[in-house]
């Protein structure tokens, strides 16, 4: 896992009294990185579609707002930019308490993961300058993480992908204390690359990525139920459903989610509806047995229980279970 | 003193009940739904599985696996001995390999064939080439 540490690109440069004790080994150091800078500044086009003829050739998403970074902080002001352009106004001094880490002064990736999800928002990674373009034409603003410095002297930044224009080859950042920052695409993929192509999406539950797939998308909204955002994870999951109606991973959170919600009678219909289109999976009886058995539906909690446990499998350890349950205690 | 205690003995009823009455409506309930995490979990192990099990039956991987002198149905049962969370992390291997256009061309196959043949030994104990794969055998 990568750690940005500076975030400092945008900080004023050392003013130039340099000790000559010092002039010696920055000479030979700039040699040298004049000679790794040149002999890798070739453009990695096989990471990258065909720029000539890639559709469509620009895009400028105007409608994300620019908060300057303080010191080291551009993960708070990055999530800051998103989150309020995604619905949920922030100022970037609130987020700081829940993903900066003083220590290091920087900010983990898990963090600003966290940190959307708490926000009520799906955090949804993205990988690579195709999914990154697909996902900006589609006007989506993207968080990328960078490493301004090298591989041995790592600078991480994070910066907002709001726009790009493959005709001048430019990308459009906003990026520390630059708004609209408009960077040469081979420098910007130069910096870029050494985090893999991380990028991270930030978006309204029911908003969902150009470039979602099922698997992907419903994994981050069950990221929603871990932070306990139980209306935003049944927003999530009803658009997971509606482009994939056969998912039964997000039926069955739907279910998880209204019955933390504590909306039973929500949860035993969507149980229900579970158990109709899915009927070899066990879980499904077992969860609508749970909330009619917690409803008083003794009868009904009973029959679907055993047919949980009939279908057994991998978890008919709580199948047996929640069935010796409901004898035990039904009247 | 024991009159004390004799008049102190209906508030020490009120309040037993008091907190017998807080403990209860909470026993029944020690059962819980199946969690989407566990939900999503089974569902990726059981196509992981699926998808491995079909690898093996291809008629070359057969014929290797019985050159070893494992049979189908033993390979089988060892795909089935693997945890959910281990057939997941095989699959992401088989994700990674060169995927090919159609079908499974000639290169990718190649791939394949040694990748089955080493988990199966790396199950039987014979190898120890994927980290994630529980060692079952070696004596």
């Amino acid at each position: 896992m990568f750690f940005p540490k500076g975030c400092a690109d945008d900080l004023p440069e050392q003013d130039g009294s340099l000790q000559c004790a010092v002039c010696m080994p920055l000479a030979v150091l700039l040699t040298v990185l004049a000679v790794t800078v040149s002999s890798c500044a070739t453009f990695s086009k096989q990471h990258w579609p065909n720029l000539a003829s890639y559709k469509p050739s620009k895009q400028e998403i105007n409608s994300v707002p620019f908060f300057p970074q303080k010191a080291y902080q551009c993960g708070p002001s990055t999530l800051a930019m998103v989150l309020t352009w995604s619905g949920m106004p922030v100022e970037p001094d609130a987020v700081v308490s829940k993903v900066f880490t003083p220590s290091k002064e920087g900010t983990h990736q898990p963090a600003m993961i966290s940190a959307a999800r708490r926000y009520a928002r799906v955090a949804y990674p993205v990988s690579g300058a195709e999914e990154m373009l697909v996902e900006v034409a589609a006007e989506h603003p993207v968080i990328v993480l960078q490493n301004l410095g090298l591989s041995w002297f790592p600078r991480w930044h994070y910066a907002v992908v709001v726009g790009y224009n493959l005709e001048d080859r430019t990308v459009t950042l906003h990026s520390g204390t630059t708004r609209n920052k408009r960077m040469p695409l081979q420098v910007f993929d130069k910096t870029w690359a050494r985090s893999n192509r991380w990028g991270l999406l930030v978006l309204s539950p029911d908003d969902l990525p150009a470039t979602a797939s099922e698997d992907r998308f419903v994994s981050a909204v069950l990221g929603l139920e871990r932070a306990k955002q139980w209306n935003a994870a049944v927003e999530g999951y009803k658009a997971a459903l509606n482009r994939w109606p056969g998912s039964f991973g997000a039926l069955m959170g739907l279910g998880n989610s209204y019955y933390a919600l504590g909306e039973k009678a929500c949860a035993a219909d969507t149980f229900r509806l579970a158990t109709e289109r899915f009927p070899t999976e066990g879980s499904a009886f077992n969860n609508l047995a749970q909330v009619l058995w917690e409803q008083d539906e003794h009868k009904k909690a009973l029959a679907a229980a055993k047919r949980a446990v009939a279908i057994g499998g991998p978890l008919s350890h709580v199948y047996a279970k929640t069935l010796e349950q409901i004898q035990k205690h039904s009247p | 003193m024991k009159r004390f205690r004799s008049n102190l003995r209906p508030v020490s009823v009120v309040l037993t009940i008091c907190m017998l009455c807080l403990s209860v409506p909470y026993t029944p309930c020690a059962a819980a739904l199946i969690g989407t995490e566990t939900i999503l979990d089974a569902t990726d192990a059981k196509h992981a599985r699926q998808n491995i099990k079909e690898i093996l039956t291809h008629e070359d991987v057969k014929r290797a696996l019985e050159n070893q002198g494992i049979s189908l149905k033993e390979a089988t049962a060892r795909v089935d001995s693997l945890t959910a969370r281990e057939v997941i992390a095989l699959e992401k291997r088989l994700e990674e390999l060169p995927a090919g256009g159609d079908a499974l061309g000639t290169v990718v196959f190649a791939a394949l064939f040694v990748f089955v043949v080493l988990l199966i030994t790396d199950i039987l104990g014979h190898t120890d080439v994927f980290p994630f794969v529980t060692k079952t055998a070696s004596e």
